[in-house]
This record gives C-alpha cells, sequence and structure tokens, in this order.
C-alpha cells in the first residue's frame, strides 16, 4: 500500500497535534482481545487480537537434557510461522525474513535469567530438563507484529501447566523418572518477569506506540523496545532509518513507561480469566 | 537443522575439552575482571578501546575490501559489484544491500558450522541496518550490493567490528555514502560498564548468575553515524536499566567519532597511495 | 494518565449484530436451485444444469422482471457507468493512469478523460504525456466517474468535472461496497463540520471541509502546508470511528446514518469509538433513530 504526500502530511501533523487519526493520543494502544486455553493438545496456549493483527501462540514441552555448558538450565526456543493465510505475500519463502527477526528478537529478550528463569525447567542437573517450545502462529497481519506476538506469548506462558515430577531415579548412567499424569498436578511457571515488546515508532519529530500501517508507512525509523520489569532486556532498531541520540533516549522512556503500563494490564487480564469461562476460539 | 552433504562435517556430539577442565564460579571470574590497579586483565582502562588497525584492499577481486584488527579480534569484509537483484520480478525504486555475517569455523573456542547458525542471522540483519542509513540507496535503483563479512579470529566486539569494517570496504568499493558508520561494544556486568570487551568480558556479560539478581548484564552495540548524529542501528541484550543503557550511548557515540577519525585517515592514504601510483604510470 | 490500555477476554466478546428481531431474507448457498422454471433469464452469480437455475455465489435473490441475479453478500466492486469513485494510483502509463478501486480488475484513468490545468478543452500534447506524473503520480488519490465499463469487467474513468480530481489531506477507509447505499450525490458536505466522499467502490474519504469556489483549479492541487485545525481534526476522527462502527455492525452507509451515528456517538471520547462495545452501541442508537424516522 502506497499513500501520497497529502495523506502523509496529514497524519504528520495529526500526530505533532498529538490526536491521531482514529483519535488515539501518542502513548495509547488499540484495544485488544486475548483469549487464553484455546489450543487443546498443548500445555498452554494463548491468542491475541489486536486491531487487525492476530497471533496464536501454543506451548509445548518435552524433555530433553541441557546443554554441556549450561548444565543448571532448561530450555526455551521460538518458532514464528508466517502463514500465508496472513497475507499472500508470505506465500513460499516470503515470510521467512520477518519470522526469523522476530524469533531471535524473542530469544534475545528471554535469555537474560532475570527476564525468565529458565532455571526452573531443569529436573536432574546435566541430565535431563524441560524444553519449551513456544510456536507462533500469524493468522493476520495488521501490523504491529512485536507487541501483539510478546503479549500473546506472555499469556501463553501464563497459561502453561508444567507436570509434576514424582520421582526421578538414578541408576548409574541410567536416569529413570516419573512424571504425574494427572490433570491438576502441575505448576505454572512464573512469568512475572516474561518481557513485554513496545514498538516506538518515530513519525516527525515525535514518537508513538501501536502504529496502524499507515502511520507505519509515515514513520522515519522504529525501535522495539523489550522491557522485563523495569528494565530493557532487549533493544532493536528496526525498519531502516536512523535516529539522534536525544530521539532514541526519548523512545526508550516512552517504550518503558508503556511497557509497563501494558504488563499490568496483561497480567489483571490474565487474572480475570477463570478457569471455567466459556470457550470462544474461532466461531462466535 | 539440513546437514549438507557435500562437506564433510565434524563428527556430532563432541564437545570442547575446556568443559572438563576445573573451571571458576561466576563470582571467581568476575574477581579476575579487574587486576589489583583497576586496570582490566589487557591493562586497559574500563573505558578505553582496544587498539584498531585497519587495511583496505585485502580482497584483490572483490570491488571493495577491508581488514581491521581490534586486539586479537581479525575481520575481513569484501563487497562486489552491485548486480540486479536475483529473483524479483517488480522494480524497486531503491537499491538492497545483502549483507552475510560469518565466523570462520575456527575462529571461536568451539568450532563453528559451515552453514550460518541463528546468532550469525541475526548478526547479518543488524550489519545490513547499520549500513542501510548511510548508503546512497537511491543511487542504484533495482541493484543489489553484496557486503561479505568473514570473523577469522574473534575476540570479542566482533559484530562491531564488522561494521566498521564493512563501512571502510564500502568506502573503499566507492559506492556512494552519506556518512561513515562506525560501531562500538559494550559490555554491561555488575553495574560495570566496559567498553570493547573481549571474548571472555563479553561471556561474562552474557551468562549471568542467578544467585544476584539486582545487577545489570548485558551486551550493547551501537552503529553511529557522527557527522549526521544519527545512531543507525541499536542493539541490546540482557537486562539493563535505562540510566546505564543512557550512559553507555552518549560513551559509544563519542567512541565512534574517534574512530572515524581513524578510519577516515586510512581511506585518505589509500586514495592518496592510489593517486601516487597513476602519477608514476 | 489517561491513556488506559484495555485487553478484553473473548468471552465477553460483545455481537456486533444490531439486526432488531428483523425477517432474515432467504441466502443462497453455491450449487442451491432457485427455480426450476426454464422462462425466467439467467444474470450474475447464477447458472443453468438440468434444466434448473442453481446459485454460484452465496447471496440473497434479485428479481428484475424475468432476470434473476443473486447478489453476494461480500465482494468486490462492480462498476456501472456514473457510479463515483475513489481510487489511488498505482502505475503510470502510456497516456493512462492505472487506478485501484476495489475493483476486479484495475481500472484506467485515460489522459484524454482528466482535466488539464489552463483550459478545460485543449489538446493533449506530447509534452502533456511527459507531464503526467507531475499531475498524478503513485500514491495519489483521485475522485473519478466511471465512464465506460469494458467488457472484461474494467472500468473506464473520467475526472471532467471541477468536483472531481486529487484529493488532498484527510483519510481513508475501505468498507465493503455492498455497505453504501445508492443515492444521486455522493459528495456530502455533513453540518458538523467536514466533507464526506462516498464512493460506489466502498472506498470512503473524509477531509476538511472545502469551498466549491476555491477547488474550481482542476484538482490536481494538494495544499500540503496547510495544517488542519484540531477541531476539524476531531470530527474527522469521529466520523472515521462512526463509519467504522456503522460497517462492523453491517449498516447501510449513507448520510442521515453518518449523522446519527455521529450525533449518538457523543457521549463517547473519540478515541473510546474503538472499543467494541461503544462501537455496537452507537450503531445500535443509530439504528433506532433510523428505524423511528421511517416509521414517522
Amino acid at each position: 500500500m502506497a499513500l501520497c504526500e497529502a495523506e502523509k502530511t496529514f497524519i504528520l501533523h495529526s500526530v505533532e497535534e498529538n490526536f491521531r487519526i482514529d483519535g488515539r493520543q501518542r502513548g495509547d494502544y488499540r484495544p485488544m482481545e486475548l483469549e487464553t486455553n484455546i489450543v487443546a493438545p498443548s500445555f498452554g496456549s494463548a491468542r491475541l487480537r489486536l486491531a487487525n493483527t492476530d497471533v496464536l501462540v501454543s506451548v509445548k514441552l518435552e524433555i530433553d537434557s541441557p546443554t554441556l555448558e549450561q548444565p543448571k538450565l532448561g530450555k526455551i526456543e521460538f518458532f514464528v510461522d508466517c502463514s500465508a493465510n496472513a497475507t499472500p505475500d508470505f506465500e513460499g519463502r516470503g515470510g521467512d525474513n520477518l519470522a526469523t527477526e522476530i524469533s531471535n528478537c524473542l530469544s534475545s529478550a528471554y535469555k537474560s535469567s532475570t527476564a525468565f528463569d529458565a532455571g526452573k525447567l531443569c529436573i536432574l542437573k546435566g541430565s535431563k530438563c524441560w524444553k519449551l517450545y513456544v510456536d507462533i502462529l500469524l493468522l493476520e497481519c495488521g501490523g504491529n507484529l512485536y507487541d501483539a506476538v510478546s503479549l500473546a506469548v506472555k499469556a501463553a506462558l501464563w497459561d502453561t501447566r508444567i507436570p509434576l515430577v514424582k520421582s526421578v531415579v538414578v541408576d548409574g548412567n541410567k536416569v529413570d523418572m516419573e512424571v504425574s499424569d494427572e490433570l491438576f498436578d502441575c505448576e505454572r511457571l512464573d512469568v512475572t518477569g516474561a518481557p513485554i515488546m513496545v514498538t516506538v515508532c518515530k513519525i516527525g519529530d515525535q514518537c508513538i506506540v501501536d502504529p496502524t500501517t499507515a502511520e507505519e508507512h509515515c514513520s522515519g525509523g522504529s525501535v522495539v523496545v523489550a522491557v522485563s520489569k523495569s528494565n530493557f532486556s532487549t533493544i532493536l532498531q528496526t525498519g531502516g532509518g536512523s535516529l539522534h541520540p536525544m530521539t532514541l533516549l526519548e523512545s526508550l522512556k516512552l517504550g518503558q513507561t508503556v511497557a509497563q503500563r501494558l504488563d499490568s494490564t496483561l497480567i489483571n487480564t490474565l487474572k480475570q480469566i477463570n478457569d471455567n469461562s466459556t470457550d470462544v476460539g474461532f466461531l462466535k | 537443522m539440513p546437514v549438507d552433504l557435500k562437506r564433510i562435517n565434524g563428527p556430532e556430539n563432541t564437545v570442547s575439552y575446556k568443559l572438563y577442565t576445573p573451571s571458576k564460579t561466576f563470582k571467581e571470574e568476575l574477581k579476575c575482571l579487574f587486576k589489583s590497579n583497576n586496570k582490566r586483565q589487557d591493562g586497559r582502562n574500563s573505558l578505553e578501546h582496544r587498539k584498531m588497525f585497519i587495511k583496505t584492499g585485502i580482497v584483490s577481486q572483490a570491488k571493495g575490501s577491508a581488514y581491521l584488527e581490534l586486539g586479537n579480534t581479525k575481520v575481513i569484509v569484501s563487497v562486489f559489484d552491485p548486480r540486479e537483484i536475483p529473483n524479483k520480478t517488480d522494480y524497486s525504486q531503491k537499491g538492497v544491500l545483502y549483507c552475510e555475517f560469518k565466523y570462520a569455523t575456527f575462529s571461536c573456542p568451539q568450532r563453528r558450522n559451515f552453514q550460518q547458525d541463528s546468532e550469525e542471522k541475526q548478526n547479518s540483519i543488524i550489519l545490513k541496518q547499520s549500513l542501510e542509513p548511510a548508503v546512497c540507496l537511491h543511487e542504484f535503483p533495482n541493484f543489489q550490493v553484496d557486503i561479505y563479512a568473514l570473523i577469522l579470529e574473534n575476540d570479542g566486539s566482533s559484530l562491531s567490528a564488522a561494521v566498521t569494517c564493512a563501512c571502510v570496504a564500502l568506502a573503499h568499493a566507492s559506492v556512494p555514502m552519506y556518512d561513515l558508520v562506525t560501531a562500538v561494544t559494550m559490555g554491561v556486568v555488575d553495574n560495570q560498564i566496559l567498553m570493547d570487551p573481549t571474548l571472555k568480558e563479553q561471556q561474562l556479560c552474557e551468562v549471568f548468575d542467578e544467585t544476584d539478581t539486582k545487577s545489570d548484564h548485558g551486551i550493547i552495540v551501537t552503529s553511529f553515524m557522527s557527522t549526521h548524529q544519527q545512531i543507525s542501528q541499536f542493539y541490546q541484550t540482557g537486562n539493563i536499566n535505562l540510566e546505564n543503557i543512557s550512559k553507555s550511548i552518549s560513551i559509544s557515540t563519542d567512541a565512534s567519532g574517534d574512530i572515524k577519525l581513524l578510519i577516515e585517515k586510512c581511506i585518505v592514504n589509500h586514495v592518496l597511495k592510489g593517486a601516487n601510483k597513476s602519477n608514476e604510470e | 494518565m489517561s491513556n488506559k490500555i484495555h485487553i478484553g477476554i473473548a468471552s465477553d466478546r460483545v455481537n456486533p449484530s444490531v439486526a432488531l428481531n428483523q425477517r432474515v431474507p432467504k441466502i443462497y448457498t453455491p450449487g442451491e436451485v432457485i427455480t426450476e422454471q426454464n422462462e425466467l433469464m439467467r444474470g450474475h452469480g447464477t447458472y443453468e444444469e438440468d434444466g434448473c437455475l442453481k446459485s454460484s455465489v452465496a447471496g440473497l435473490k434479485e428479481e428484475v422482471n424475468k432476470l434473476i441475479s443473486i447478489k453476494p453478500l461480500k465482494s468486490r466492486y462492480n462498476g456501472e457507468i456514473g457510479d463515483v469513485v475513489v481510487g489511488r494510483i498505482t502505475e503510470v502509463q502510456q497516456r493512462r493512469w492505472k487506478v485501484e478501486t476495489n475493483s476486479r480488475l484495475d481500472s484506467v484513468l485515460l489522459l484524454s478523460s482528466v482535466n488539464l490545468p489552463g483550459g478545460e478543452l485543449r489538446r493533449r500534447s506530447a509534452e502533456d504525456e511527459h507531464m503526467m506524473r507531475k499531475y498524478l503520480q503513485e500514491g495519489d488519490l483521485i475522485s473519478a466517474e466511471v465512464q465506460n465499463v469494458f467488457t472484461d469487467g474494467s472500468l473506464s474513468l473520467h475526472t471532467r468535472s471541477l468536483k472531481y480530481g486529487k484529493l488532498s489531506q484527510g483519510v481513508l477507509i475501505k468498507v465493503f461496497p455492498a455497505l453504501i447505499k445508492r443515492s444521486k450525490t455522493r459528495f456530502h458536505n455533513l453540518s458538523v463540520g467536514a466533507s464526506v466522499i462516498l464512493g460506489n467502490n466502498g472506498f470512503i474519504w473524509i477531509c476538511p471541509t472545502v469551498n466549491t469556489e476555491e477547488e474550481s483549479v482542476g484538482g490536481f492541487i494538494q495544499n500540503l502546508e496547510y495544517i488542519v485545525p484540531i477541531e476539524e481534526r476531531e470530527i474527522i476522527a469521529r466520523i472515521r470511528n462512526c463509519i467504522l462502527a456503522l460497517a462492523q455492525s453491517k449498516m447501510m452507509l449513507f448520510d442521515t446514518s453518518i449523522l446519527f451515528a455521529f450525533e449518538e456517538s457523543k457521549k463517547y471520547a473519540v478515541a473510546e469509538l474503538l472499543l467494541p462495545e461503544a462501537m455496537v452501541d452507537v450503531a445500535l442508537l443509530t439504528q433506532q433513530r433510523l428505524t423511528l424516522l421511517e416509521n414517522q
């Protein structure tokens, strides 16, 4: 989609006036919709819809052995699938670059142990640990992917239940273990520190969050900021263009405050979801 | 990952013998970071850059190339002539940069694979985004410039070395640019900011001990165009608060300015040499 | 801080339908037999098999005398001569522009069917051909009228009237073409202080009110210096969100419904109109007022 100069001017002025084309202020988000526990075969799942962006995340668990370098840590891996359902551009290998960028950004953000404690996933030091496969499926692309993906991932991890390990028996080199098969014998992951990503978009001399596709076209550069509690766990500039150091600092500040607000809203919403609420899924 | 059958791969499931040598704990390693006189192991202050060596015209067949040494980190970057964007049907107004970042298989303590792994892919993207704002892309529409960065020896800060080296190689290849891009890596560990960390220091910054959750740790790579005062790429990972980040930004932009003077000199030398040669002929 | 972030729960989702126990007309599905009589004529969206007339799309039946056609619920725009459309230039070609109009095929705007600056009727010189990008370039938005429909369904447009031409500052929104109610005027200067062009192709353009005298240059001027004042901006944003709310509830769009929705939305702040609950509320209230109006 191309925009003409007049439309761009209109958007530019609207950002300067702090009254964007849909009436939002610079730091405002569009309303979102969240559902957890939506995929039955997975250990945790979530679907987040932000305007036209639709993300489905599912978490699968498997037993693996820890790496020799870090025998005390479990593993977490992110896979992003840009389905051609989202836009025909993703057909074939079209979405591969975007997918690598998002999954690399996620793994970089979850790498620090303060953001996500992989030590909890370890069962027996050096020989057995849980491995989390976080599969991210982009069902629809309406801009602002990073933010939506990070929110959905956090919600899915919140929803994840890890079966309890009843006993581990070490017999020489052989390790045997028994895992509970009971439905409610499981524990939740601690995801309070899981990072939230915010894309801060520079339009004119101002910075905004949650840009619409039209606003993304007017942007002169953007920064993806992953914030865990109050610290930054990843910062990555995207979308070409360069920023003045002062602008970068300002956008970092904006990203930090917005991410903290977003995080507390998400946690509140997740707490409201009770287990026996009705399934909605893709119907209705 | 698919296995490349045309190449002889090393045996699978081998590990470095280092894992079986007595290892120090995180706290002990942290103590070794500084010597008694508050200098780092190689005698630098915490905010001192390593000595740098740059040379252009290393690869004779490439349009432009450069070699850069940063302490023990050694990088070769070659830039090839613009060619039409492969597998593209529609016309694009702007040119495209294609960057490939690769560690030589023997460059790191642990042997690397021939194929790009995810870290190398990520670095390729960062390298591309660092250079893109500086290159006058509109001057070669529908063309692609290939940039290959090869790390011969990795002793920390290899990504920023590759960015700086790629910029010199682009200048050597006479690709039009608005400004020179220089990059600096900063490491943060235990609330200390270290400029241009070595591999040892970098590993300390990346790996974090969970017994102490308050202090910051992480890596920051800043690519800066000092004439225009613009940051072309900013990459951070780890867990760092805003204060340390803003401190690092100002330190690394200053350092980038210093490096820029150096590479300017290198480029001028190269041009002068070329001029003398043509005079002789 | 005022900016609250809203994350709703899926089970609390509101139903956007505002059809108040109205009779739902029969909807035909592909392959369904419409009629077994042969004396009827086959229109769009139907086919004949085994002597029966069957539907080929999902939609409503339309009968004009003996012609039977099925109109799909959701389709791309089917152009008709005389329609007013809003479109975006996608390509500049020899003596013509390609225009994206939400139609099945790209529409064309011939250089000979635009008013060039400096005289309404003059020959198109070779110079004009070179200057085409000066008048309209890729990405530009225009309002135009459908001049002709080719056999393959692609449209030929013209802007040979002062009300058509290049569009300046404003907002474009896209809705289903079927939601635009057919009426004589497509250009509405709403009394609340903004202009709306309801393109038959489902593209709606909202812009600050324009003085018709000022715009009589031929429509190739964009004023990029002009900063739209904040009050007008608010009105435009409100209209935009109202139209989206109506479109989400599948309500017909015409000047009265937009005005009603605008008035009913006053109790919300503009940004609040993005919330699904508020959107349905506005649509419902508008629906009620429209039925009142009909019953009078």
